[in-house]
């Protein structure tokens, strides 16, 4: 039996820290390939505006767009609701909410990570990447206290839900921008500077290992593209996502499919399969910029179902649903 | 560390004022500080206070939410030490008080005997914030009202206890009188050297225990905790206790009242609930009976009440017996129904609906502590000793403008104990709140909620004026 606003706060928390760690892998990986640029271009910077869907919001605040700008913008900045630190506060905001739900070994990693970000505390006297990485492991750790000691049952369920609708659509985002971005260059034959950058891309969506492992090959846009996209095994492609989001949705609404899908499992439904069995070949050729943008309108349908059903709907608590 | 130790006039917990000597139950205590030694104590002290901060045990000062607010409260490391026999009487003392307060909370909502035999004027009491006249008639389950409350007690300049104030509608610091003993346990396990400290682990069960009791209907009761929400000062605690009892933390929205029942909203529809510990004052729990604007409650939750298919703890309207007026008449009551003296006196006290007591309290308010009858919190009160004639002036026109809300109490030399202070230690004011909870039982916590005024001299323990909390022990000799 879960409560609709604790099952709402376990969806948030988990959908904010999962877009903390995303958003601290973006900027890690940028610092560093900042390094591999010329100095002083914001080439590497402000895609990562574009990939968190705030550019309006930026470009209201800051004039020059330095590439301090764009990390202060993104990490620390409590205007931005989406920066990280706005996150893990929101996160942890919903965790005191719910403190007796979740276990006290989640409730006091969250609450750490939070601590250990304010203003003058010793992370922010580390080198930038350090600063992220430690981040990004608060958020991990979480995941890891979770897994391992809060029964898996709806609730879990329904933060596996937010974690998961929050990465697919991250991952989305990160290829569509990186890859227009630099797709131009492939005209040129590929230089050094070229691979790096795709790379990055990689590595952004802490993807370049297992690409590597499971391409053998060498790094093709389309093989990118591929990967992060449609793998069936690589925890956080769009595809596996869908299939952790099926899942889960199955189990909260607790019966197979019925003899007429509500709306909510028909999208799913649609989106997995479009999903597992598109080829990418067929996805580029109509535009993959198109398609990604009419996943992330099917993601915020999704959103919006389930806030529908399981969160506000009143007509649930009737006393004929009893 | 003990070396330029000085004791105040008055009852040092750690030291006989006469000869300086330890008090007897002190000895093992003693020797591992003094193998512990200051600059340990203090650096020990330090991780106390970020563990107490990674938990979480923090509250906010004020409603506003701004994030900034967010504080623990100020932990001291050297518990206090109370003899085991001394406990007893103390326990057997704090029983019969609540006994005879729910027998008086039975009798003012129902019959109203003790008005009637002319113990207490019907005025004084339909005169009280407290006063709910909306629940003449109701019967409670075990016929009880008060199921947990905090009673405020004191030691004067003699050492002899006394009750300051009884807490009675949802007395709260709980979560820190449990958190004190397991930040104790684990940073400080040395001291517990050579004895045994009496356990005080079992609290959440028997909380749980005497809630479920009061659903006589139902071999299954659903418990809930019903907090105010995020932005109380005391929601750690809310959803610490909620935690610790595996039940439900819920708010006014989560339930909802249909068919006579209350239910809980679920993503898989509505769930009966039979027993609610409310952390909610009396005035917010139902728009349709008490204070119409509240958004913390739950519209029709009191018929519920009426109808006997839900209990609530604790029940509306004990708030009566927290007004510090009706507390005067707290021995009166022992006296009424029980038939017995009471084994713990009250702090002497004028009340100032009283003609005599009003011109004694108006002509000594330099050396009086006045309080407003309805007031917690250590708000809305006037120590004279500590306070400039402009100020006594002030206070004075309140209370002949208003006399029926203040009462005066003499200074009272409250006890000492040793305290971190500034980096040594220093003889702090002290008071102390044990539990009690009743359901088919009653129970009484080993101990309780030291709480200590931190800033040197002080008299006031409350949180809201900077005092802190420390460890209870009870140990046999």
């Amino acid at each position: 039996m879960l409560l609709s606003r604790v099952a709402e706060s376990l969806y948030w928390i988990n959908r904010y820290l999962e877009r903390a760690e995303n958003i601290s892998r973006f900027v890690e990986v940028s610092e560093s390939m900042a390094l591999d640029c010329p100095p002083g271009s914001a080439e590497p910077w402000l895609p990562l505006v574009d990939a968190s869907g705030d550019r309006n919001k930026f470009d209201e605040s800051y004039l020059n767009k330095t590439p301090s700008d764009v990390t202060n913008f993104l990490i620390k900045d409590r205007e931005n609701p989406n920066s990280i630190f706005s996150c893990v506060c929101m996160a942890r905001e919903n965790a005191r909410q719910i403190r007796d739900v979740i276990t006290s070994e989640m409730w006091e990693q969250i609450n750490s990570l939070y601590w250990s970000i304010q203003e003058g505390e010793v992370i922010w006297h580390q080198p930038a990447q350090e600063q992220l990485f430690e981040i990004r492991r608060g958020c991990q750790l979480f995941y890891g206290v979770t897994d391992a000691t809060f029964s898996h049952d709806i609730a879990w369920d329904f933060s596996k839900l937010g974690r998961l609708i929050e990465r697919a659509d991250k991952t989305s985002r990160i290829l569509d921008v990186k890859y227009f971005l630099l797709l131009p260059n492939l005209k040129e034959l590929g230089g050094a500077l070229d691979e790096l950058q795709w790379i990055s891309l990689l590595r952004s969506a802490g993807a370049y290992q297992m690409f590597r492992i499971s391409q053998q090959g060498s790094i093709t846009p389309n093989a990118i593209a591929s990967f992060l996209l449609l793998d069936p095994i690589f925890p956080r492609s769009v595809r596996f996502c869908l299939e952790g989001i099926k899942e889960s949705l199955g189990k909260i609404q607790n019966s197979p499919i019925s003899q007429k899908p509500n709306d909510l499992e028909c999208l799913i439904g649609l989106l997995l399969s479009k999903w597992s069995f598109v080829r990418i070949d067929h996805l580029i050729k109509d535009g993959l910029h198109e398609a990604i943008d009419s996943l992330q309108i099917d993601l915020n349908k999704l959103h919006d179902l389930i806030h529908g059903i399981y969160f506000t709907n009143d007509k649930r608590f009737d006393i004929e649903s009893l | 560390m003990f070396k330029n130790y000085q004791p105040k006039k008055g009852y040092d917990e750690y030291f006989s004022s006469d000869d300086f000597l330890p008090r007897s139950s002190l000895e093992p205590l003693l020797s591992s500080l003094g193998e512990m030694g200051l600059d340990q104590l203090n650096i020990s002290h330090e991780v106390a206070r970020k563990l107490l901060l990674r938990h979480g045990a923090t509250f906010r000062l004020n409603d506003s939410g701004n994030k900034g607010s967010e504080r623990i409260l100020p932990f001291d490391p050297l518990p206090r030490v109370i003899g085991a026999s001394e406990w007893l009487d103390l326990e057997i003392g704090l029983i019969q008080r609540l006994e005879a307060i729910d027998l008086f909370l039975a009798d003012v909502y129902g019959k109203q005997q003790i008005i009637k035999d002319g113990i207490i004027p019907r005025d004084l009491i339909e005169s009280s914030d407290g006063w709910r006249p909306e629940m003449k008639g109701f019967v409670l389950p075990l016929g009880k009202w008060c199921h947990v409350s905090g009673l405020d007690l004191i030691r004067d300049g003699k050492g002899e206890w006394l009750v300051l104030e009884d807490n009675l509608r949802c007395p709260s610091g709980v979560a820190y009188f449990l958190e004190n003993r397991l930040v104790m346990k684990r940073i400080f396990p040395s001291l517990f050297n050579g004895r045994v400290v009496r356990p005080i682990d079992d609290y959440p069960s028997y909380l749980l225990k005497s809630l479920q009791e009061l659903a006589v209907w139902t071999d299954t009761p659903k418990v809930v905790l019903l907090t105010p929400g995020v932005f109380n000062s005391a929601y750690f605690e809310h959803s610490y206790l909620a935690q610790q009892m595996g039940v439900q933390l819920v708010e006014g929205n989560d339930l909802v009242c249909q068919n006579q029942n209350v239910y809980l909203k679920t993503t898989s529809g509505i769930k009966k609930v039979d027993v609610i510990y409310r952390r909610i004052d009396d005035d917010y729990l139902d728009p349709k009976f008490f204070r119409k604007d509240s958004m913390l409650g739950v519209p029709g939750l009191i018929e519920v009440l009426r109808k006997g298919r839900v209990a609530i703890a604790n029940a509306p309207g004990t708030g009566l017996a927290d007004d510090k007026l009706i507390y005067t008449f707290v021995p009166e009551m022992i006296r009424y129904y029980l038939k017995e003296e009471p084994r713990i006196n009250n702090v002497k006290t004028y009340v100032c609906a009283r003609r005599n007591d009003l011109n004694f309290v108006l002509e000594n308010l330099e050396k009086l502590v006045v309080k407003s009858v309805s007031e917690a919190g250590g708000y809305g009160m006037l120590i004279g000793p500590h306070s400039s004639q402009i100020d006594i002036d002030k206070f004075s026109a309140k209370i002949k403008a208003n006399p029926r809300n203040y009462i005066a109490q003499p200074t009272l030399d409250l006890s000492t104990v040793p305290s971190l202070s500034e980096g040594v230690v220093y003889p702090c004011h002290v008071d102390l709140r044990p539990y009690v909870l009743r359901g088919k039982n009653t129970w009484v916590s080993p101990g309780g909620l030291t709480r200590v005024a931190l800033k040197r001299d002080s008299l006031i323990v409350n949180s809201s004026q900077g005092g802190g909390c420390k460890d209870t022990w009870v140990v046999s000799k």
